[in-house]
């Protein structure tokens, strides 16, 4: 007499003698692992689980509702190692090895991803709170994620709170977004360690195998209805105070002797006209950089490191942008209100000239990220043709319309 | 070294053309795939296969669509997308200035 177990497959109820259930949940382990960096494993597995579905139903009859172990087996044996043809060649054989390094966790971040990370616990982004919490373990949990100091990423938030208290702001959305590690497998996983059995059950209860369509998509819902009303309060926050702050430096700094030289307002509707084209050019980049990451797990032939969950990299590009354009919005305001020091020796020069510093720095920094970053190299010589398929794409759809 | 070894890795090439070429049947579900190829010393299996196919998708030279199946859930029906069939006419180009080369050579 064997005990049964009922699992999901794709939607279906399949049951299983124990022993031939430990041997689909290894194959299916080993799978997942073996797709680790692939950005179509969820895919891959559920086709996989699909065809096993399909192959235990040949076995099945109105007599037969238990698939038995040596069935399991034919079918495991019938399936074949997962191979990833994609990373073919550089793939290591997964062994089992228990704990991620610091040094290796960096190197989750490399472009090829897959094959360097083997099995390594699966790493997840909580609040580690009250153990080594100062506030509510945003800092803490970070630091356990990212396989840092908390300290450092203190000082990190601090000085990120000088940018315009983004880090507070930031600080805030932790809070609200990333849950607290109640159980002990979430503790671990916070804290990137492997806990193969406990990783397992806790996948099995997030429906990992099964009935994860319902249970997805209703705390997607959730999660996305909530970041909306985040983002939407940060900006009109964010708005409000820079409002605030022109009005108050203009308080103290407009200029006491009528009105500024005519030649001051060419110069704002070139900057002004300038900075908008710059911001338009970054807002899209933006939503192709959202897109991209949503559809193909990658910015620019830059793969998402695998263990990242996706929201996590959108969160990122969101903060890029803002970083990028905090400054441009900030020289807008200050041109919309044309707050000029009545003591600077130019005032007509001074928009202009600000945006032509900015845009040098731009234009600096991507040079220095062409020439010693070769995955941003690799990125920006695939920009023309991304943007031609972007241009083709709008057209069809335009088309369509 | 048997023949059937010393072409393992050759086999193992020519996998992804034969699954454009049998694809571009149109509307072909993955079981369909693997029969034709088991018939034939090109054998695979599944775990080969699947993640072949999602390459393939995410190279653009095929897409799938979901059909109602009679039994269990919707299927994946593949087909080759027009990058798909350029390839594919490419390589079948090539194929054949493979074989007359080797046709060719030793023959003076």
């Amino acid at each position: 007499m064997n005990r049964v177990i009922t699992i999901n497959l794709n939607g279906n109820a399949y049951q299983l003698e124990e022993s031939g259930y430990e041997a689909l949940r290894a194959y299916l382990d080993h799978a997942a692992r073996r797709l680790e960096g692939n950005p179509d494993k969820d895919e891959i597995i559920a086709d996989i689980e699909q065809a096993i579905a399909e192959k235990f139903r040949a076995v099945l009859g109105v007599n037969k509702t238990v698939v038995i172990t040596r069935e399991v087996t034919e079918v495991i044996g019938a399936m074949g190692p997962v191979e990833d043809s994609s990373t073919e060649g550089k793939s290591v054989e997964a062994t089992g090895q228990p704990q991620a390094t610091g040094a290796k966790a960096s190197e989750r971040s490399n472009t090829t991803g897959a094959a360097e990370n083997g099995p390594q616990g699966v790493r997840r982004l909580y609040r580690i709170y009250p153990e080594g919490a100062m506030l509510s373990g945003v800092c803490n949990g970070l630091a356990g994620y990212l396989n840092v100091d908390a300290t450092l990423i203190r000082v990190g938030f601090v000085l990120l709170t000088l940018l315009w208290g983004l880090g507070v702001l930031l600080y805030l959305l932790m809070v609200v977004i990333v849950p607290i590690a109640v159980t002990p497998a979430e503790k671990s996983a916070a804290a990137g360690a492997a806990a193969t059995a406990q990783e397992f059950i806790r996948r099995a209860k997030a429906g990992y195998y099964g009935m994860k369509t319902f249970h997805d998509k209703h705390a997607h819902r959730e999660w996305k209805r909530k970041f909306k009303q985040e983002m939407r309060g940060w900006k009109h926050n964010f708005q409000r105070e820079m409002y605030e702050g022109t009005y108050n430096w203009r308080q103290h700094w407009a200029p006491q002797s009528g009105q500024p030289h005519p030649k001051f307002w060419v110069g704002m509707g070139f900057t002004l006209m300038i900075l908008k084209w710059v911001r338009l050019l970054f807002l899209f980049l933006g939503i192709y950089a959202v897109y991209s990451l949503a559809t193909k797990g990658g910015v620019f032939g830059v793969l998402l490191p695998a263990g990242i969950p996706l929201w996590v990299g959108i969160v990122a590009i969101i903060v890029i942008y803002q970083l990028l354009t905090l400054p441009l919005k900030a020289l807008q305001f200050s041109c919309y209100y044309h707050g000029m020091p009545p003591h600077a020796c130019a005032p007509w020069l001074a928009g202009p000239f600000a945006g032509l510093i900015w845009l040098g720095f731009l234009v600096a920094v991507i040079w220095l990220a062409d020439h010693y970053v070769p995955q941003i190299h690799e990125a920006l010589k695939q920009l023309p043709p991304l943007l031609h398929q972007a241009v083709d794409a709008v057209q069809r759809w335009l088309e369509r319309t | 070294m048997s023949i059937n070894e010393k072409f393992s890795s050759i086999r193992k090439g020519l996998l992804e053309f034969l699954v454009l070429k049998i694809i571009s049947a149109d509307h072909v579900y993955a079981a369909d795939i693997l029969r034709e190829l088991n018939a034939t010393d090109f054998a695979t299996q599944e775990g080969t296969l699947y993640p072949l196919l999602s390459k393939l998708r995410r190279e653009e030279l095929v897409d799938y669509e979901w059909k109602e199946s009679e039994a269990g859930p919707p299927r994946k029906y593949y087909k080759l997308t027009a990058k798909g069939k350029e390839q594919l006419r490419e390589t079948l180009d090539y194929w054949q200035k493979i074989s007359s080369t080797v046709k060719s050579l030793g023959q003076k």
